[in-house]
């Protein structure tokens, strides 16, 4: 067990290093062959050769791409200080790096827009979790009725909306039209009912889309375990119905939708882009697609690296999970 | 198996709920039901003040999509950071606080009178007023101007302001900096001088018209040397003005209360009226608009006018709250020279005349919030300009091209058939994609095969600023804006065509305009100091650029911008683009 | 968010059980593809899908002469004031969003181009990058897999940690920073075509774990069944396993997956587009299409709505034909 955890965490880090490596090098490398200098986008209007040298001193660009790797490194662990010889800035561990569009370090960003994508991936996740699994289980025992037809037909055309499509036409609806749910984000801290308010509808439409899957999956997985030889047996034994269901089916049903559940929900810790877009959610999402916009590659990199982060932790916690629910799987 | 019984009606049905529910939605527009109250009426701040009111109190409520460049003053290049600025930063001279055009004209802030001029103009000197205090109490002094403009030099830590005073107090660039200056007091750069704490003297290599234009951007605003942060200044001024800063996270969020230090009677300009100033940062524009429209907030920080939808809504419903001012922008293609085939001014003609400038006003937004159709190459706002000097016959029939014209400037430069070119045009300004699309169907009407190329809008500096990438990309078309630094030739036209502004990096002068007879002009221009003898220089300025036809002008910009009913005092300033002048502005309740 | 990639535990199983079913079958002297056929037949929700996916394919291939004969031209301006207001906020001049016989879906804010020609022309993009782009993955994802599930060892654990290293990157993300940094000439292709190309093959290149890691798990499955042994046993060289034992065997899942990866990447592509990472204008796509009618919908309701029913009507339909390729491939009739 312990060895098997010390394996998973040695991959989990090796993961990371090597997402570090690619995205850097995509930001670096690429810019390079286009032939565009990115020093030039930290100047303004009327640029100075001597500004564009000291950025590019300051930022280290003119350092080979491997040195940049290390100094990042070097400052996820323990700080590191950028400086142009007349300024110099601190950014301590962590140190995700430090956005010089605007002269501020990189974590406490990310750590500020953290709890707006967890709110809005958790809430999603536990609506579309239950919505998705009960819609599932039902389908599935009364599979073949028109119930189980309509809510399966429903389910694929909920996969086929755009979320930007659907959050328009719900905050038009919704928000603007009735006035029943705020349009604006509100701190939790700030006002609870408000922040509710504001997440009802981002939670309803992301949601669905999920919703729709995990139902899909979980009357797949159900309807093939309640042909396995164990159910059978545990009905022959005279087991009550709700408890074959409830108790024996449900846990190997739970095994697959778990496993999607965890690499669903890391995702969204930088995936939920265009919900957070389409509802002017201040999130992750949302800095990172800004970020895009400004090429401010310390964000991205923060965004990309937390996400891909929350993706192999997630997996790591659904395996090891796995042993606790499905006493057929043991870890090696 | 059994067999699936459709269930397309059920799908039918469903698609129909959805499609009536949106329709029920556009057919009412949204949120009518909230007009509150109509305002003073449309245009009632344009070159007067609506809603005059001395009340103070209350929070004014600034939203925005768009955060400051740097909130640095010395750093700041953005029009509403200027703006804004006047909030925290003070200046020797400043424009005056009153409606459209009389905006332009220069009052003096913390000096007691505008300069005393000698020695033929290379001598600026003021006298600072009393009770002149920074956020803690202490007295701003002539040395903390001086140590504020000399962060200008500073490029190499405080990059991305404007950098005129540097250029016309020490074109050499002798002076390294405050960060790497020997002087004690860090005060080394030889062109200011401070005799006691209230004189400041300036000493000019050669004399510029326009130094005292120079002298009100927020860049010579005061900084004291123990707050100097350094980079992460722009993150919490210390503030000389109204209003000190209590809160600001990035892209989000600000907060300004009273500085309880600044005293009225030492500032002639500032009204300082609401008790709290907050700002909140969104990234969807049109959520925006709504939420102005809503009345949640006040007003647009950035100004840049109410987007399509809004502009819809809010015209029909709400005209009284509207103000359309024009910003002094100009929005235009360019034709860098070393561009095949725009080396020859014929091709260059036959884009000016094959583009339809109606269709590229309508695509700006139409002549509401578009502008008005342009002819030339100087903003109306700008001392000197004359639109009616329409050397293209850019107003004929409404703004049609001129299909016949073209064709015969397409015979004389070579390619009666059309050629192939680029239009380059930044990816994050959907308007101005917009007008590169309809550039692109007029002239596929007389043969020129134009292809859109969307660079990132954040590298502009690096792209199009780049002359050996311009020409190596074949980007015969830019298309781009550009509005006064101040509102004269100098600060508008200069870097667009004068050769001295020819960058490997950074270049603004897209079109290589490399004319003797067009610097010249320049120069006899800021040598002149009677204002009226400058402007009529910059007239002959500009028709010598418009002969060179590197420029094809869209429009002269106006924007249609939102004022809440709440708003006090409001008037739009053609010093700051035609924004609402920020510090004059007070809430009812 | 698009819709990720999920269903492949039943994809999984529908192969296993292909495989195992398929002597069975022989004997009622059906091939496992012409029972699967029938099943397909006999889904009437999969043949209204596939319907649509035909008719669709019909719409891309002669749009030309579609617009031609009910439409204008997709990048020709109608921006006179017979179709815009250009003085308010350039909204289309007439009710429905300026639906009338001359423009059948009405027109595009701003500069009056006719929406219907614009969603005909939208069909081509869609599809085109979705089924090239599902091909790529498709053709990455079986080689590396099979090369991965029958070597095994070192390179498998490179082949698999490499999937699970795509898989743990932020996709849309990630697409999207690189499309927004490729250079506008790239493989010989200039315009568009770039942003198609670029498109294709990074959408592809993010499916291919996906698809990847079905195939090497079939293929470690298939490895140790007797067949193979026995094919070996009688000296068959790794190449004729490969191709003649192993890869038929995969035609299954693999179909399964490419089917149900279509509708993803279709809503991949319209969210880049949508995110403005899509292809350049004039070229029409139903995202950007409907990001510039998510700031207009207000004033021009039919632009938002014709753009959005494709996408949904187009994802539906390929959705439910991808279903009922499943169910068709899958004998024991979970149904």
């Amino acid at each position: 067990m312990l060895a098997y955890l010390i394996r998973r965490l040695f991959a989990v880090v090796l993961t990371l290093m090597v997402v570090i490596l690619v995205t850097f090098g995509i930001f670096f490398i690429i810019p390079k062959w286009t032939g565009v200098d990115p020093a030039t986008m930290y100047v303004g209007k009327q640029s100075d050769a001597q500004a564009i040298e000291a950025i590019r001193q300051k930022l280290g660009l003119d350092d080979p791409i491997v040195v940049q790797f290390w100094d990042f490194l070097r400052g996820l662990f323990m700080g590191r200080d950028y400086t142009s010889g007349a300024d110099t800035v601190h950014c301590s561990a962590p140190c995700f790096g430090y956005s010089f569009r605007n002269e501020q370090p990189i974590w406490p960003v990310l750590t500020d827009r953290l709890p707006v994508t967890l709110g809005l991936a958790g809430g999603a996740a536990l609506l579309w979790v239950i919505g998705g699994v009960v819609t599932g289980i039902v389908s599935a025992l009364k599979r073949g009725t028109i119930w189980d037809r309509t809510v399966m037909t429903v389910a694929l055309a909920g996969v086929s909306l755009p979320i930007y499509f659907t959050g328009v036409v719900s905050l038009a609806i919704f928000s603007y039209q009735l006035d029943w749910v705020s349009n604006e984000y509100t701190e939790f801290g700030t006002d609870p009912a408000l922040w509710f308010s504001g997440m009802i509808l981002p939670w309803v439409t992301l949601a669905f889309l999920y919703a729709a899957m995990y139902a899909r999956l979980t009357r797949a997985t159900m309807l093939e375990v309640l042909g396995e030889d164990y159910i059978r047996t545990a009905r022959a034994k005279g087991l009550r119905e709700p408890v074959v269901i409830g108790k024996h089916a449900m846990r190997s049903t739970m095994t697959p939708v778990l496993t999607i559940l965890g690499m669903d929900l890391g995702a969204l810790v930088g995936g939920a882009i265009l919900t957070e877009t389409t509802f002017s959610l201040p999130g992750l999402g949302q800095a990172a697609v800004a970020a895009i916009g400004e090429r401010d590659l310390p964000v991205i990199l923060g965004v990309t690296l937390l996400t891909a982060g929350a993706v192999v932790v997630a997996n790591l916690i659904v395996d090891l999970l796995y042993a606790v629910i499905d006493p057929r799987v043991r870890l090696s | 198996m059994t067999t699936h019984r459709t269930s397309k009606r059920r799908l039918a049905a469903g698609s129909a709920v959805v499609v009536a529910a949106l329709l029920t939605t556009a057919g009412c527009g949204g949120g009518d039901k909230k007009s509150e109250g109509s305002g003073p009426g449309f245009n009632a701040a344009q070159n007067k003040i609506a809603n005059p009111s001395d009340k103070k109190g209350g929070t004014l409520k600034f939203i925005g999509t768009q955060d400051a460049d740097s909130w640095d003053p010395q750093r700041g290049y953005y029009g509403f950071v200027w703006d804004y600025a006047r909030y925290y930063t003070r200046q020797l001279i400043t424009y005056k606080p009153a409606p459209g055009a009389q905006s332009k004209e220069l009052v003096p802030d913390m000096a007691t009178d505008k300069a005393k001029i000698s020695e033929g103009g290379k001598r600026y000197e003021y006298t600072l007023r009393p009770d002149l205090t920074w956020q803690d109490g202490k007295p701003i002094t002539s040395k903390d101007i001086k140590y504020g403009i000399e962060r200008i030099w500073a490029q190499d830590v405080l990059s991305g302001g404007p950098i005129y005073l540097k250029d016309t107090l020490d074109p050499k660039g002798e002076y390294k900096g405050p960060y790497k200056d020997k002087h004690p007091e860090k005060l080394g750069l030889k062109a200011i001088e401070t005799p006691d704490d209230k004189t400041i003297v300036f000493k000019l290599p050669k004399p510029n018209g326009d130094f005292e234009q120079m002298l009100a951007m927020p860049a010579a605003s005061p900084v004291r040397q123990d707050k100097d942060t350094g980079s992460r200044y722009g993150q919490k001024p210390f503030s000389s003005g109204p209003y000190q800063w209590v809160s600001y996270e990035p892209k989000k969020s600000m907060v300004l209360t009273r500085n309880p230090h600044w005293k009225k009677s030492s500032d002639p300009v500032r009204k300082a009226l609401p008790d709290k100033v907050t700002l909140t940062l969104i990234t969807n524009s049109d959520e925006m608009d709504k939420r102005l429209i809503k009345g949640d907030y006040d007003i647009d920080l950035n100004a840049t006018g109410i987007g399509q939808a809004g502009r819809v809504e809010a015209l029909r419903k709400h005209k009284g709250n509207l103000d359309n001012p024009m910003t002094g922008f100009i929005r235009y293609a360019v034709f860098p020279q070393t561009v095949k085939p725009f080396d020859k001014i014929e091709c260059r003609k036959a884009v000016i005349y094959g583009a339809d400038k109606q269709s590229l006003q309508t695509a700006r937004g139409g002549p509401q919030a578009g502008g008005d159709i342009a002819t030339n190459m100087l903003p109306p706002v700008v001392k000197g300009a004359d639109p009616k000097y329409d050397p293209y016959g850019a107003l004929e029939n409404g703004g049609a091209p001129n299909t016949a014209k073209a064709k015969e400037a397409l015979k004389k430069c070579g390619h009666p058939n059309g050629f192939k070119t680029t239009i380059a045009v930044r990816n994050n300004k959907p308007v101005e994609v917009a007008t590169a699309e309809s550039l692109q169907a007029s002239l596929k009407k007389i043969g020129i095969q134009a292809e859109i190329e969307q660079y990132d809008g954040s590298m502009t500096a690096g792209i199009i600023g780049n002359p050996a990438y311009v020409k190596k990309h074949n980007f015969g078309i830019i298309i781009m804006g550009w509005g006064p630094d101040f509102p004269t030739g100098q600060g508008f036209s200069q870097p667009l065509v004068h050769s001295k502004y020819i960058l490997d990096n950074g270049n603004n002068n897209y079109s290589m305009l490399n004319d003797p007879k067009i610097d010249a002009k320049f120069t006899q221009a800021q040598s002149e100091l009677d204002e009226d003898k400058a402007a009529k220089i910059y007239t002959e300025m500009n028709k010598l650029v418009s002969e060179h036809a590197v420029y094809l002008p869209f429009v002269f910009e106006k924007n249609v911008i939102w004022r809440s009913s709440r708003l006090t005092n409001v008037y739009t300033a053609d010093s700051f683009n035609g924004r609402y002048d920020y510090q004059a502005l007070g809430v009812v309740k | 968010m698009t819709a990720p990639l999920h269903d492949t535990s039943a994809a999984e199983t529908a192969a296993v059980d292909v495989a195992a079913n398929a002597p069975a079958k022989e004997i009622a002297g059906r091939s496992p593809a012409q029972i699967a056929w029938v099943r397909l037949k006999r889904d009437k929700l999969a043949f209204v899908g596939g319907s649509i996916v035909l008719f669709l394919i019909l719409v891309a291939i002669f749009a030309p002469l579609i617009v031609s004969w009910f439409g204008h031209p997709p990048n020709e301006f109608h921006d006179g004031p017979e179709t815009i207001d250009a003085f308010g906020g350039g909204q289309p001049v007439g009710d429905w969003g300026g639906m009338s016989k001359d423009f059948l879906f009405g027109v595009e804010p701003t500069n009056g181009r006719d929406t219907f020609s614009r969603v005909v022309y939208g069909t081509r993009i869609s599809l085109i990058v979705a089924f090239l782009s599902a091909i790529f993955a498709v053709l990455l994802g079986t080689v590396f897999g099979i090369i991965a599930g029958y070597f095994g060892g070192v390179v498998d654990t490179i082949i698999s940690r490499t999937m699970d290293l795509l898989l743990a990157f932020p996709q849309l993300l990630f697409i999207l920073a690189l499309v927004s940094v490729v250079p506008s000439e790239l493989w010989g292709l200039s315009g568009s075509g770039v942003r198609m190309g670029v498109l294709i093959v990074v959408i592809g290149f993010f499916g291919w774990p996906y698809v990847g890691r079905i195939v090497r798990g079939q293929t470690l499955s298939l490895r140790e069944r007797e067949y193979v042994e026995a094919a070996q046993s009688l000296g068959a060289g790794r190449r004729y396993i490969l191709f003649r034992e192993l890869l038929p065997n995969l035609v299954a899942p693999i179909t399964v997956y490419m089917t149900l990866m279509i509708p993803t990447n279709i809503l991949t592509e319209a969210a880049l587009s949508f995110l403005g990472a899509g292809v350049k204008p004039p070229t029409a796509s139903w995202g950007q299409m409907l990001s510039t009618a998510v700031r207009t919908y207000e004033i021009a309701p039919m632009f938002l709505i014709f753009p959005g029913l494709a996408i949904f009507v187009t994802v539906l339909a390929f959705n439910l034909l991808g279903d009922g390729v499943r169910d068709a491939l899958d004998p024991k009739g979970n149904r």
